[in-house]
């Protein structure tokens, strides 16, 4: 059995991990996991319907952008196109993992580490896919709020990482 | 078309699977939360710790991205600042146990553990200016 959950996705390690976690809390909580799903049952399936629209935006970025479109735009090795890069980490659908080969190969071109910190901000504290979750649960004005306050935050990174790796540098 | 509906089923059902996971352990540990825990966590801890407590327990949560959701409604329905839920939603995904491994083996220790460190000042600042902001 052990094995066969080996063999699995980490995608599907997750999903069952976190199930068997939600069995054991709910063994100790006030309530049994059906009461916790029945109580919730409009949450669940309003975020169920968001995250179908969320996985529509997603497969039309990556359809519409073309995928050496993020390369292309983040060669430029200049210290004020952390706001470019945080952009299009912005821009950039699906989890973190999928991004790592994009920064990879970048890196091997000699970009900066400071642009790629701001591509990597971008990426993962906001994204497309979250506009149904955000604008859902939260409203349209906290989530321009937040795009807009992401932007501040990649650019942020970037020049933090340039200026920390003045006193610490990198790897050679 | 039949590439792009294949790839939506695909990306579909994977992200169900996942989501329902997360759902439920988002709802169960939510299960654990109620208004008077909400009320004596602010009335006990000043905004910032509350911000910097809020990032922390971003960076160590578990799962994919949308998990924490139903979480931060809950808190939001309770009166948590959007200052606390913007640290939350950054600190969950800006650096993850997991992915800071992954960044040694491409780039070296520095390159993480830098990054780790700048992830916890900028999230700390966001959730501060957002606290005088919209708070």
């Amino acid at each position: 059995m052990i094995e066969r959950f080996k063999q699995r996705s980490t995608e599907v390690k997750i999903g069952i991990s976190l199930i068997v976690v939600s069995i054991l809390l709910s063994l100790i909580g006030k309530k049994n996991l059906w009461e916790i799903i029945q109580s919730n049952s409009q949450v669940i399936l309003k975020i169920l319907f968001l995250s179908m629209i969320a996985v529509g935006i997603s497969t039309i970025v990556h359809f519409i952008v073309p995928e050496d479109f993020f390369k292309k735009y983040l060669r430029q090795n200049k210290l004020i196109y952390l706001f470019t890069a945080t952009l299009l980490g912005i821009l950039t659908p699906g989890p973190v993992y999928a991004i790592y080969p994009i920064v990879v190969l970048l890196k091997k071109e000699g970009i900066n580490n400071a642009i790629l910190v701001s591509y990597i901000t971008g990426q993962t504290i906001v994204g497309p896919a979250r506009i149904p979750f955000e604008v859902g649960l939260f409203g349209l004005n906290f989530f321009i709020y937040r795009v807009i306050l992401s932007l501040a935050m990649g650019v942020a990174a970037g020049f933090l990482y340039s200026a920390i790796s003045k006193v610490f540098p990198d790897e050679k | 078309m039949q590439l792009v509906l294949r790839y939506f089923f695909y990306q579909t059902r994977k992200t169900l699977f996942l989501v329902g996971a997360g759902l439920l352990f988002a709802l169960t540990l939510s299960s654990f939360i109620d208004e008077h825990m909400v009320d004596a966590l602010k009335q006990n801890i000043s905004v910032p710790l509350q911000i910097l407590y809020a990032e922390l327990i971003g960076f160590v949560s578990p799962g994919p991205r949308y998990i924490l959701y139903p979480l931060l409604a809950t808190l939001h329905d309770y009166g948590i600042g959007t200052g606390v839920i913007v640290a939350l939603i950054s600190g969950h995904v800006l650096i993850e146990p997991s992915t800071f491994f992954v960044e040694i083996g491409f780039f070296g220790y520095r390159f993480p553990l830098k990054r780790f460190f700048i992830s916890l000042v900028v999230t700390f600042l966001a959730g501060l200016l957002t606290t005088f902001l919209i708070d």
